[in-house]
């Protein structure tokens, strides 16, 4: 038994590791930051930046040592000459058949990279130019001062130079684009870094430039991040409200539960009793009867319960508070309505149950030896059936914790439900995570109960 | 008895297992009349389709979307002229003609009062909303959208249920350890909060309501697919198919897969109105259809007016809704009594 709990336990972590993985492909990789959604449009980059390095979305995917950044965009010049518009000397060339859009630079001058923000101190940095020279020379400078040290020749793939001051000669007459990479460290004081493009003569052309950032290490990464995250059990903060989700979950869940404890408690009382009323009314009018009401209440939207049921019992009739939660009064009509919308699913689930029990063969003994209906339906097909309806209930818990979602947006409950439809509808990833993260996490460890419940039960469930 | 015994026997010489269930549906009156219900939606939605493509094209606001601040809140025509083809008599006159229901005189043959009734019954027929626009065609372009996402989806949903099905079913081993796994993830994230993510993900609009439902309800299908082809594996037919070096990819989808095809069908039937009702509820929080009536859209507009007396357009919307939902799930469960034997016996 104990090995087969372990064994269990461990056939649980791939499917954690999948919820984590899917959430972070869905969240991460096809959504991106959010920041630009929830920050609004004229929002500085530097405020873009600083919301993504709080969130970790300023770093490489899965795996990766340098990362891009807001302080210069990846430009390729395909419709203008983007961030040099401004800078004096550059000439916007667009694309043409063979040759993709450029900026060419007048020679006898210093051209300052346009970045959007004062870089970093202390972080490495990358400097990635697509370049053609036609002539002459030209140099890379990371401070104003010409400091000599060139590392020069027809091989421009000469790795960049590290340090603070330094400076990369550009020559070469080749008329092929050349791809050069300068690496450079921003000293204490980001203020002094000047980063200018020196050309003496010579016509430069640029096709493509990317700045990127170099990380800590190679596993610096959005997923270790997430991971880290989750094991902190520190999922984020809204953006929306500014909290920190922890403690919105927190605060949620009690009246998530409050309201569906008691649907998920009735519903099952009453759906059991009336696939029961079937099973012992089986053929007869009156389970034919019962089956097409669960069919029809199946087929009335969810919405339209909640709206009808407000409108005609809550405002119409005036039998229940209409918006709130202040005392238990206020969750009656919630209630109601959320065991009455699950009520013919429900039914006909545990009608096929029962009916499936009673074409057993022990059923059929039972009658033989002359127990009566009731006694058939309450002390042997309820008891069998149970297993079937255990799991259920078993799996059915932790989709309680998610609350409502509708009914808990019309009646005004702060509970977890409503907090998620909120979230989707400002955009708020880390809520919307956090709901969807721990739901799924809930849900494996239920059926990991179920099993356990089963092995335990059942004898008939092999151990070992 | 005899009697019995060769005309099943007959039967079973003559039907397969697709002309038996043929057969039991068209005996089953309610799946008939569930099939019709179907039928007639599908024509509104064709409609729908047909009207929003012709205004596309002119560049006009279609009927639906054109405004009539005179006609706001107009009740459905049988309310407003509950008298329309019944020539009046006016009171105050002597020996007066039949006045309509304008109060002008009346047509003087039965058919032409007929036609002119008929006029004002056509006018606007279930009323209009706050701005006018006419709740009957608003109707039929949510059926329109209500086709679209249940016939899009399920484009998404079946080939990947089927396809992962079949493959874990049928090669068993590390491919089934994966896809086994990959539903089991799938089937641990909570269902609606699922598609909500993914539909935020993607954006509001109709993309994000495919995507959402279809990438999440492949895994029920998956599952069964892939039990029935485990046991299909083990037959002669699929062990004769493989002495005669048949590949794996044609054994599966050319003789393994019309066998377990009707799972398909039935799944198709079943969860299309769960489709629909998603997007209603995706629709009325707002993530679903942009600037288009889709059912949730009607219904949440409908929602505020429902509090000052404007019942019709919620009532419409929900009877639209509820009587596509009410025949697939009947035509869904007829389907499966008729071509899955094991519940046949089972639920009967």
């Amino acid at each position: 038994m104990f090995r087969y709990i372990i064994r269990r336990i461990f056939q649980m972590i791939p499917t954690v590791f999948g919820v984590i993985v899917i959430t972070f492909i869905l969240f991460n990789i096809v959504g991106g930051s959010p920041a630009a959604m929830t920050l609004g449009k004229n929002i500085s980059p530097k405020a873009l930046e600083e919301y993504d390095e709080q969130r970790g979305f300023n770093k490489p995917l899965l795996l990766g040592h340098w990362s891009a950044t807001r302080a210069y965009e990846d430009t390729t010049f395909v419709r203008n000459a983007g961030p040099w518009r401004q800078v004096e000397g550059v000439t916007y060339t667009a694309p043409q058949r063979r040759e993709p859009g450029l900026i060419t630079l007048a020679p006898g001058k210093d051209y300052a990279l346009p970045l959007a923000f004062k870089l970093k101190p202390q972080r490495t940095y990358q400097w990635i130019i697509k370049y053609r020279l036609r002539s002459g020379t030209a140099a890379f400078n990371t401070e104003q001062g010409h400091q000599p040290g060139d590392v020069a020749g027809t091989k421009p793939a000469l790795a960049g130079v590290s340090g603070f001051e330094c400076q990369t000669r550009l020559l070469t007459t080749n008329s092929a684009w050349q791809t050069v990479k300068i690496t450079f460290t921003a000293g204490a004081d980001p203020t002094a870094l000047k980063l200018t493009l020196h050309i003496e003569d010579g016509v430069l052309e640029i096709c493509a430039l990317k700045l990127r950032r170099q990380n800590a290490n190679w596993f610096d990464t959005q997923f270790v991040f997430y991971l880290s995250q989750i094991a902190r059990l520190d999922f984020g903060k809204s953006n929306f409200s500014n909290q920190r989700v922890a403690q919105m979950l927190k605060d949620g869940i009690g009246p998530s539960l409050c309201l569906t404890v008691p649907i998920f408690i009735v519903e099952l009382v009453v759906a059991v009793s009336i696939a029961l009323l079937c099973a012992f009314f089986r053929n007869t009018f009156v389970d034919r009867l019962i089956v097409v009401i669960a069919v029809v209440l199946m087929s009335v939207n969810y919405l339209v319960w909640i709206i009808f049921g407000q409108y005609v019992l809550g405002y119409r009739w005036g039998w229940f508070p209409l918006w709130g939660f202040e005392s238990w009064t206020f969750l009656l009509l919630p209630v109601l309505i959320g065991v009455v919308s699950g009520l013919g699913e429900n039914v006909r689930f545990y009608r096929t149950i029962m009916l499936d029990e009673m074409y057993r063969d022990y059923v059929r003994t039972a009658f033989a030896k002359g127990v009566s209906r009731p006694g058939v339906l309450f002390k042997h097909v309820l008891k069998n059936g149970m297993i079937p309806i255990l799991t259920n209930v078993v799996i059915a818990i932790p989709f309680l914790y998610t609350g409502s979602l509708l009914l808990e947006g019309f009646f005004g409950i702060p509970g977890l439900g409503n907090m998620g439809i909120n979230a989707v509808n400002y955009s708020d990833v880390d809520v919307i995570r956090a709901i969807v993260l721990i739901g799924s996490i809930l849900y494996v460890i239920a059926n990991l109960m179920t099993d356990l419940c089963y092995a335990l039960f059942d004898p008939r469930v092999k151990i070992g | 008895m005899n009697h019995s015994i060769t005309e099943s026997l007959n039967r079973s010489i003559s039907s397969s297992l697709w002309g038996d269930a043929w057969r039991q549906l068209c005996r089953d009156r309610i799946a008939v009349a569930s099939f019709w219900i179907i039928v007639i939606y599908l024509a509104m939605a064709l409609y729908g389709e047909g009207v929003f493509w012709y205004f596309h094209w002119q560049d006009m606001a279609p009927p639906y979307q054109q405004t009539n601040l005179r006609e706001e809140y107009l009740a459905p025509s049988v309310f407003r002229h509950p008298f329309a083809m019944i020539p009046r008599v006016n009171p105050g006159a002597v020996s007066s003609p039949a006045i309509d229901y304008r109060g002008q005189p009346a047509a003087r043959s039965v058919a032409a009062r007929f036609r002119v009734g008929l006029r004002t019954l056509a006018h606007h027929p279930l009323g209009t909303d706050n701005l006018g626009r006419d709740v009957f065609e608003r109707t039929v372009q949510g059926a329109r959208i209500a086709f679209q996402v249940g016939i899009i989806t399920s484009c998404i949903a079946i080939p990947i249920g089927v396809i992962l099905g079949c493959l874990a079913g049928y090669f068993g081993g590390k491919t089934d350890d994966f896809i086994v796994w990959l539903y089991s993830t799938f089937s641990s994230i909570p269902g609606l909060l699922f598609i909500l993510a993914i539909a935020m993900v993607v954006g509001k609009g109709l993309l994000g309501v495919y995507l959402g439902i279809g990438l999440t309800t492949w895994v029920n299908l998956c599952r069964l697919i892939r039990g029935e082809v485990m046991k299909h594996k083990t037959r002669p037919y699929v062990q004769a198919a493989h002495a005669l070096g048949l590949g794996p990819f044609r054994i599966m989808f050319r003789h393994i897969l019309p066998n377990v095809f009707h799972i398909v069908i039935i799944t198709f039937s079943l969860r299309f109105p769960a489709a629909i009702s998603t997007e209603v509820f995706m629709s009325f929080l707002g993530i679903g259809v942009q600037g288009e009536p889709s059912w949730g859209i009607m219904i949440s507009n409908a929602r505020l007016r429902l509090w000052q007396g404007v019942w019709w357009e919620m009532t419409f919307v929900t009877a639209a809704i509820f009587f596509i939902v009410l025949a697939f799930n009947l035509l869904g469960d007829a389907l499966r009594d008729a071509l899955d034997p094991r519940l046949r016996t089972s639920e009967r």
